[in-house]
């Protein structure tokens, strides 16, 4: 029976291999893409003379495509997105945990129906209006619209955070002798701060992943990393060291963020399902 | 002083508290004593301003408190679950009201009160630990610490040691009311223990429903509770209610007619009543109504036996020393005893209304 | 005190409200705009009532593009689903390997979908993608991926698949480890083998979780684009143009804006219907699975 079973164990442990295989072969042959000189580009698959040239390239705006700016603005437009929907969301998350009352089921299911509407639905007259109020192409244009991102996911997380901390607490602090301001940022808030944590890199990632919105709503001073990698595919005759160097780039802050914050995205990954 | 007037609270569809009226005088420890469900911690967070009521009023020391935050009432609370804060170390728990904008001290004198009250309580070295490492009995204590490091107008206590082993609960109940801030400090101590609320309370108020059912001392609730439910609720072994009837002349007749003491209660013959006995207050001979019976089982409990004896179709239990009991076995016939001022009359039990005591005041 | 103290909770979310509203706004004027011929060449619009419904539902371009849609969208949903329950199962074995990859197990799903879209367009780019230079040896050379029809949708859910199979795993993992041990311990004690258990338990229990994780996927994939648009831009021909490319199209690339939008207010219906039949489905089958448990 032991051998039957170590025998199963290894062809799981093989199956397991398989997929994992095909989960990562991808980006390993993105590194090894992107790290060939342009005139073995066609010519060689596994063995070349690996440069860094792709990189200076890509990173030295020399291909007419401003890549650094397009991470810059990535970089301000998700952290500004961030920042935005944990002031106004946190507040709101706060109030609805702790609070039955119509405004905030009302807001919570609204917040939770943008979870499943298509982008396109709302950026299509955004690209009309942004275009008249001046806010196309431009940073507080791109943070207004990835709240449709961002806020959803931070309200509903964070409200499942404060539900989860029993109200005894904060009651405490005001018989203490503090006031419900400072019970909140004195008691629940510290104990909320991991939630806080792996909810804003999970919608910094989504923001920064995010491809729709930059795409119809920026031209060029706002456009973001997603969008410019893409400009590297078109040209008559494609550069695909360059293109692989720039989807690598781009796709650097996430996978840093998201092993960071691995024990916590069950939680933020099915958000929404909690109702159900 | 604390005094609610018809205190009324519900949530949603359910309701906390009915009407419940509550009066506490100064420096005065009562005890609110109930089931769980019976809306005791919702009447200390009424008190706290935790919970808004939908109707009524709360006074603290004389003064309207409906427009009074919870910061500015002056009382301290032990909540249940201790809510201390797990990410602080007890020290900083108990420092926590000397350090808010109400209770402000400085820093060297708060360090001094902390040291003193922690001492009090047997916990000055664990003060350093954060709370997380604590047990349940150190974490009582710092919870009970964190109430008593600053003046307060009353204290609420709310089952403060319900989560203890029995032999620390023993403890904690003598040195609870021998604090000195404890005994000086109008205090509002809720349990669902009717041995504690005995032992502690300067007065007691039976919490039912959302409603206060009877208050008074722990004499006037041990011998003239006003319904079946309030006698059932203290003394172990409970009281044994024998139902049956008042025939003519004032005698009790119990339902299989075996039994036949005359009460004398103010009644119309043919009542049907429950009629109450004390197993302490029933004897093997002695002064007093007998009743004939069998001895069912007995049960040695130290110094004293329990022993319930059949009386026709009823079983009734009584508590008797050791010595008294040492010859009984099963099936032997005795005579019970009991002094007519401890026979308590009972209206029957309806469906949702425990019988009231019937007039005629025991002692 | 008292108005204030009832206003308090108010206050608290009126911030989000506001955020809310202006999200709302675009929403709400997309709906108005689809009631006129609203475009770039037309930009004094003409109240035209449901005409661009009407448009939409006889529009031969748009039932293939649900029927694209929808089969994207079974396809993606049914391999992911089958494919990550598998690997969630493998990883609670919880070998020496498993636990290893286990911490590699989210990448693919923290890589922007257009990015993974453009690293598999390299790579299956039929002369000189690798895919088809791993193929040669066993004789598979040459593969024309994204050019046929059915190669570019067959494509287009692989992308799919190597970004979301992740999603279903980390969620059915979770379900796995939350799972109780006793019916289990009880099975192994009257030793039921291996597939009985599988069916009789762990199926039944982990389906909830499941489900949950097909519910998003399904209805995710309803409303795909940046994978579409990046592989095979709806291409070749009309074969992979699914609903939200259809409305890309019609609203930004020929600027019919009243057009456009009437098209995603259809696929939100879609996806919205959806939602109530999988979500009931779901409420069904946690009841089952609770008696399970029973």
């Amino acid at each position: 029976m032991s051998t039957g079973k170590r025998l199963s164990g290894v062809l799981a442990d093989l199956a397991l291999i398989l997929y994992f295989v095909f989960a990562l072969f991808p980006i390993a042959w993105m590194v090894i893409l992107s790290l060939k000189p342009a005139d073995q580009l066609f010519s060689t698959y596994f063995s070349f003379s690996p440069t860094l040239d792709g990189y200076r390239t890509v990173l030295g705006d020399s291909e007419g495509i401003p890549f650094v700016r397009f991470f810059v603005n990535s970089l301000v437009v998700s952290v500004g997105a961030v920042a935005l929907s944990l002031v106004v969301g946190l507040p709101a998350a706060y109030a609805s945990a702790r609070w039955r009352f119509r405004g905030s089921e009302n807001l919570m299911f609204t917040l939770l129906s943008f979870r499943f509407a298509p982008e396109l639905t709302v950026i299509i007259p955004l690209f009309v209006l942004y275009q008249k109020l001046g806010l196309f192409d431009t940073y507080v244009g791109m943070v207004w619209v990835l709240q449709l991102v961002t806020l959803p996911l931070i309200v509903w997380i964070m409200r499942s955070y404060f539900a989860d901390l029993t109200p005894e607490l904060e009651q405490a602090a005001l018989l203490d002798g503090y006031t419900r301001r400072q019970a909140f940022f004195r008691v629940a808030l510290p104990l909320v701060k991991p939630g806080v944590a792996a909810v804003s890199l999970l919608a910094f990632i989504f923001a920064w992943n995010n491809f729709v919105f930059p795409l119809i709503l920026t031209s060029n001073e706002a456009q973001t990393v997603t969008v410019g990698a893409l400009s590297f595919l078109g040209g008559d005759r494609p550069k695909y060291n360059l293109t692989a160097a720039a989807a690598l780039v781009s796709v650097v802050p996430p996978l840093l963020l998201a092993l960071t914050i691995q024990r916590y995205l069950v939680r933020g990954l099915s958000f929404g399902a909690v109702k159900s | 002083m604390i005094r609610l007037t018809g205190v009324h609270k519900t949530y949603g569809r359910a309701t906390a508290l009915d009407g419940l009226d509550l009066d506490v005088g100064e420096g005065e420890f009562f005890c609110l004593l109930g089931p769980s469900g019976a809306g005791k911690t919702t009447t200390l967070k009424t008190v706290a301003g935790l919970e808004r009521p939908d109707s009524g009023t709360v006074e603290i020391d004389g003064e309207d408190m409906s427009t009074v935050e919870p910061y500015d009432r002056g009382v301290a609370m032990c909540f249940e679950s201790y809510a201390l804060y797990p990410h602080r170390s007890a020290y900083d728990n108990l420092a926590s009201p000397l350090r808010s904008p109400r209770h402000r001290l400085p820093a060297a004198e708060a360090r001094a009160r902390i040291t003193e009250v922690a001492e009090l309580l047997g916990i000055g070295a664990l003060l350093d630990r954060p709370v997380g490492r604590l047990s349940n009995g150190q974490r009582q204590r710092v919870a009970l610490g964190r109430v008593l490091v600053r003046p307060a107008r009353a204290f609420l206590l709310d089952e403060p040691l319900s989560h203890l082993d029995a032999k620390l609960r023993q403890q904690m109940r003598a040195e609870l009311k021998a604090l000195g801030a404890v005994r000086r400090t109008t205090t509002l101590y809720v349990t669902h223990d009717s041995v504690e609320a005995l032992a502690l309370g300067d007065r007691i108020g039976v919490i039912r429903d959302g409603r206060i059912v009877q208050t008074g001392t722990r004499e006037e609730i041990w011998y003239r509770p006003r319904d079946t439910e309030v006698a059932r609720a203290f003394g172990r072994p409970r009281i044994n209610l024998l139902p049956g009837v008042v025939a003519a002349g004032g005698v009790f007749r119990s339902a299989d007619g075996s039994l036949e003491v005359p009460v004398g209660a103010p009644v119309r013959e043919d009542t049907e009543v429950l009629l109450g006995v004390r197993p302490r207050d029933l004897g093997l001979g002695g002064p007093g109504h007998a009743l004939t019976g069998t001895v069912y089982v007995t049960e040695v409990l130290g110094r004293s036996v329990e022993v319930t004896v059949r009386l026709g179709g009823q079983q009734v239990s009584l508590i008797v020393p050791r010595g008294d009991a040492s010859g009984l076995r099963a099936d032997d016939p005795v005579r019970l005893t009991v002094r007519p001022e401890n026979l308590l009359l009972f209206e029957a039990d309806r469906p949702g209304r425990p019988g009231r005591r019937i007039g005629k005041s025991a002692r | 005190m008292g108005l204030r103290l009832a206003l308090r909770p108010y206050v608290l979310i009126v911030p989000a409200l506001l955020l809310t509203c202006g999200i709302l706004y675009p929403f709400g004027l997309g709906l108005y705009y689809t009631l006129f011929d609203f475009s770039a060449s037309k930009p004094q619009p003409d109240m035209v009532g449901f005409e661009n419904y009407r448009t939409v539902f006889t529009q031969e371009a748009f039932w293939n593009s649900a029927w694209v849609t929808v089969l994207y969208a079974v396809g993606a949903a049914a391999v992911e689903t089958v494919l990550g329950v598998a690997v969630a199962l493998l990883l609670h074995r919880s070998s020496v390997v498993g636990r290893i990859l286990e911490k590699i197990l989210i990448l693919p799903l923290m890589i922007a979908p257009v990015i993974a879209a453009i690293i598999w367009k390299l790579m299956l780019q039929p002369s000189v993608g690798v895919v088809n230079h791993l193929l040669e040896p066993v004789g598979l050379g040459g593969v024309q991926w994204t050019d046929t029809p059915t190669g570019a949708l067959l494509s287009s859910i692989a992308v799919d698949v190597w970004v979301y199979t992740p999603f279903v795993a980390i969620l059915a993992l979770a379900g796995l480890r939350s799972l109780p041990t006793s019916p289990f311990e009880a099975a192994a004690v009257d030793g039921a083998g291996w597939w009985y258990t599988f069916r009789r338990l762990t199926l039944p229990m982990l389906w909830p979780y499941v489900l949950v994780a097909v519910i998003f996927r399904f209805m995710d994939s309803l409303k795909v684009f940046d994978i579409i648009y990046a592989l095979t831009e709806g291409g070749p021909g009309d074969s992979t143009v699914v609903l939200q490319i259809r409305a890309y199209l019609e609203a930004i690339r020929f600027q019919r804006y009243s057009f456009g939008i009437s098209y995603t207010i259809v696929l939100w219906a879609v996806v919205y219907l959806a939602a109530m039949v999988l979500v009931r489905h779901l409420g069904k089958i946690q009841r089952r699975a609770a008696e399970v448990t029973r």
